[in-house]
């Protein structure tokens, strides 16, 4: 176990490196000149001079990069170039946000669309299967954003419930900030996992240890709990790391619309302002998530599935 | 204890109810708050020789002052229209070029950091020439020094006779507590500077805005709202909703055709403050490009751009200017006080037979950049109709800003708007866009002149520098306004309208005075708030 987990974390160092290198590359290679986006479109030559050189953008690139990578093994992201805040202090204040709103939106996507999924599947071709395919392709069309306008107009706006915008301080305060970004996300996480619990449960539903089961006078609920629902959580679990990984990357416009703090939001601002520092040390945060959720995904096999554990 | 689908529900219901009574009132029913709804994702700095985000004005403008300043809501057209404020009085010498300035006593800097001596007014002034965001214009000073606790004298390098619009009110020589930036130490400072405006900081959040209180020991009168918090809010939706829900009192508008129109519809009784002029819409024309570089084509170009309908399609923020400056200010023309052949009327037949006469009688096609901004978008994009209709193909490649901006500055645009706000200065324009000493490099290494004018074809930059040398004010005047005539002969630029800054507050908001033209920020010391 503890050597297919190294492996895994090997085969991560060298997906890490290329994410890295390609988001240099591709941020020298987008137009656009950070010191004129930082001291706006009136600076003079002197001052964007000045500027790429308090901020070593006049080295060669190569030396940039190297000046980079070192940074990065030495957990130095540099500073930003706009605010001249380290990177490090950035993503430690935005993170937590980001973290927050996934987990919570994953929670709600699971909490309602398993059980969605496991009714449609014991329902099949009845009203209820009827109605989930139909909130399936709702969730499914509908976009992050428009849905986040939809529902901040509508919960916040003309009936108040909610906080138009921010994350909150306290605990509560917190909470109530987030239900409606969350919801949001968790919408079209709903759609997806009761779509993909309906079918992955029909499949075993239909296996002949599944008859066998009520064969030996097994109750429904064990039926499909015990023997159902279990076998058909290796796609589901396949299915929550891919959901996860779409819920964080969703969080960059939930983040823009409900105006909450988040890597989304910083690593936006930055691409805008072509904030080096900024943007490298957010996709890296990403691509770090990345890795990570795949690792654990990795281990959800092996406890789900044991002919992993015996591979 | 097992949670079954009957109590799950009920403890659902439970919730909901509960959450829908507690959270009916938005922060900004709070009287005693001014929540200020900015259109940016957060604030970078509060140090008023640091901000180089105009969105951070709004918070700036109300913690710190400088020696001088316009009335509330306004520019100081001419320089005896400026108000005593950390200076009492001033003289100026013959020559324009020694300023004594006797400072108010008794002025305390916020947190305790003491009283307002030459000694911080010295070291606001060094610190902006040695490490401030507008060297540039400062660097015309040659010395600041102090005469006794409560007087200054600046000396400058060249004459000034506006100094007080360039040099004195200017965001990064607002006074600040020496005391306290040795204290605070030069990092931290950027984002918690001590000023003596009417309200201090309180809280400087990267991730959130700003918050601010009263100053008790103001000078002055002091604010009638006891708090000022600045929300960072990029996203015009959101921002939009802020305003209508109630989260915020006042925000900072979209500068876009039929916004003001649309949110007025949700909500008549909000109140829109606006300053005219507010951005200086121009249009550089690049004269190395054939055939830009041929007169007719550039006077076809003024007659084939209706300008009034550019400014009537951006009401009612959007204003008209006959040369580079808007009528009222000082160097500004009236369209009817122009000689008749600098006028240059909307006429797209007169265009076309400029056009034929220049030797395109089919008409011409080029490529244009233009940024992906509200602003410069629905404004070029109008732009390109009007030229359609007198034979110019302008191929219109929207890219996003800062691409824009950097392309523009090395050297790859045609027709390239630019976007600024200047004071009632009008040789801060000429210098930025026109002078040679600002021509566009194709390396990056150049400035704002787009245009190339000046070196592609003789300038005004004789007539710049007697303006800028100039030791009387009506004299200063005179070569502005000749120098706009000369512009509006050769037609390197042309002022395609003005836009104004805007902001759209409740109406239990009163701001205490009419916003009339300035900045984009004012200040909320006057304001009141009923709920």
């Amino acid at each position: 176990m503890a050597r297919y987990l190294l492996l895994r974390l090997g085969d991560a160092i060298p997906t890490l490196f290329l994410v890295l290198t390609l988001v240099f590359i591709a941020m020298r290679i987008l137009p656009g000149d950070p010191a004129l986006a930082a001291l706006g479109d009136g600076a003079l030559p002197e001052q964007l001079a000045d500027f790429r050189e308090r901020m070593g953008l006049n080295v060669p690139l190569w030396q940039q990069y190297f000046n980079f990578l070192g940074g990065v093994l030495t957990l130095d992201f540099g500073r930003s170039l706009l605010t001249n805040t380290p990177v490090l202090q950035l993503i430690g204040q935005n993170l937590p946000y980001t973290i927050e709103l996934t987990l919570a939106a994953m929670l709600m996507g699971i909490v309602a669309g398993i059980p969605l999924g496991v009714m449609a599947a014991t329902n099949r071709n009845k009203a209820p299967d009827g109605g989930m395919r139909i909130f399936s392709l709702i969730g499914y069309a509908i976009p992050d954003f428009f849905l986040g306008a939809i529902l901040l107009i509508t919960f916040a706006l003309n009936l108040g419930w909610f906080p138009i915008n921010g994350a909150g301080s306290d605990f509560v305060s917190r909470l109530h900030h987030l239900f409606l970004p969350a919801l949001t996300l968790a919408f079209v996480k709903a759609a997806f996992l009761g779509r993909l619990t309906r079918t992955s449960l029909l499949e075993v539903l239909g296996k002949d240890y599944v008859r066998t089961a009520r064969a030996k006078g097994a109750k429904e609920n064990r039926v499909i709990y015990k023997h159902g629902l279990r076998n058909a959580m290796l796609p589901i679990s396949t299915g929550l790391g891919l959901s996860l990984l779409s819920t964080l990357s969703g969080s960059v416009a939930v983040e823009l619309v409900f105006n909450r703090p988040g890597i989304g939001r910083l690593l936006i601002d930055a691409i805008a302002q072509r904030d080096y520092a900024v943007i490298q040390g957010g996709v890296l945060v990403f691509a770090g998530f990345v890795v990570l959720i795949n690792l654990l995904m990795d281990l959800v096999y092996v406890v789900v599935d044991p002919r992993v554990r015996v591979k | 204890m097992a949670l079954n689908r009957r109590s799950f529900m009920e403890l659902a219901a439970a919730t909901t109810a509960l959450t829908a009574i507690g959270v009916g009132t938005a922060r900004a029913q709070d009287a005693d708050t001014l929540r200020m709804g900015i259109a940016a994702n957060n604030p970078r700095h509060s140090d008023p020789n640091l901000t180089t985000q105009g969105s951070d004005n709004w918070a700036t403008e109300q913690i710190y002052e400088q020696l001088v300043r316009p009335d509330d809501g306004r520019f100081a057209l001419t320089p005896d229209e400026y108000l005593p404020t950390l200076a009492t009085e001033w003289t100026q010498s013959e020559d324009a070029r020694t300023w004594t300035f006797k400072l108010r006593e008794g002025v305390q800097f916020h947190r305790g950091y003491g009283e307002m001596t030459s000694e911080d007014v010295v070291f606001s002034y060094e610190r902006a020439i040695k490490e401030g965001t507008n060297r540039t214009i400062l660097s015309n000073i040659d010395s600041v020094v102090a005469n006794g606790p409560y007087e200054i004298t600046l000396t400058l390098k060249q004459p000034d006779v506006n100094l007080l619009g360039t040099s004195i009110f200017n965001n990064n020589t607002s006074i600040v507590s020496k005391k306290a930036y040795e204290e605070i130490g030069a990092e931290a400072f950027a984002t918690d500077a001590v000023g003596t405006g009417p309200y201090e900081l309180v809280e400087f959040n990267p991730e959130s805005g700003t918050r601010m209180k009263r100053h008790e020991d103001y000078w002055g009168e002091k604010a009638k709202i006891a708090n000022v918090e600045c929300v960072y809010i990029a996203d015009t939706t959101a921002r939009t909703l802020a305003l209508l829900s109630g989260d915020v009192d006042i925000i900072e508008a979209v500068r876009a055709p039929g916004w003001i129109d649309s949110i007025l519809q949700r909500d008549p009784t909000l109140q829109i403050d606006m300053t005219t002029p507010g951005s200086f819409n121009t249009l550089h024309v690049n004269l190395t490009r054939a055939p830009f570089d041929n007169l007719l084509v550039r006077q076809a170009l003024m007659h084939a751009i209706d300008r009034p309908a550019v400014a009537a399609a951006l009401a009612p923020m959007g204003g008209t200017m006959a040369g580079l400056q808007p009528d009222f200010f000082p160097a500004g023309f009236k369209i009817e006080d122009l000689p008749e052949e600098l006028q240059y009327p909307y006429d797209p037949e007169k265009a076309r037979e400029l056009l034929a006469e220049a030797g395109y009688p089919d008409g011409i096609s080029f490529d244009s950049l233009c940024s992906q901004r509200e602003d410069y978008a629905s404004t070029m994009l109008i732009v390109q109709e009007q030229l359609r209709l007198a034979g110019f193909n302008m191929n219109l490649q929207i890219i996003d800003h800062t691409a824009y901006h950097a392309d523009n500055r090395s050297d790859k645009n045609t027709l390239a708007m630019h976007s600024s706000s200047y004071p009632p200065i009008p040789t801060q324009i000429y210098f930025q866009q026109l002078a040679s000493a600002s021509e566009v490099k194709s390396d990056g290494s150049g400035g704002g002149n787009y245009s190339h004018y000046g070196v592609a074809m003789p300038g005004i930059d004789e007539l710049l520098a007697q303006a800028l040398e100039a030791t009387d004010y009506e004299v200063y005047l005179d070569l502005c306004k000749q120098i706009e005539l000369q512009v509006l002969r050769d037609l390197p630029l042309i002022g395609l309208s003005t836009l104004g800054f805007t902001a759209v507050r409740r109406a239990q908001i009163d701001l205490g005075y009419p916003v009339e033209s300035g900045y984009a920020r004012w200040r909320f010391h006057r304001a009141t708030k009923t709920v």
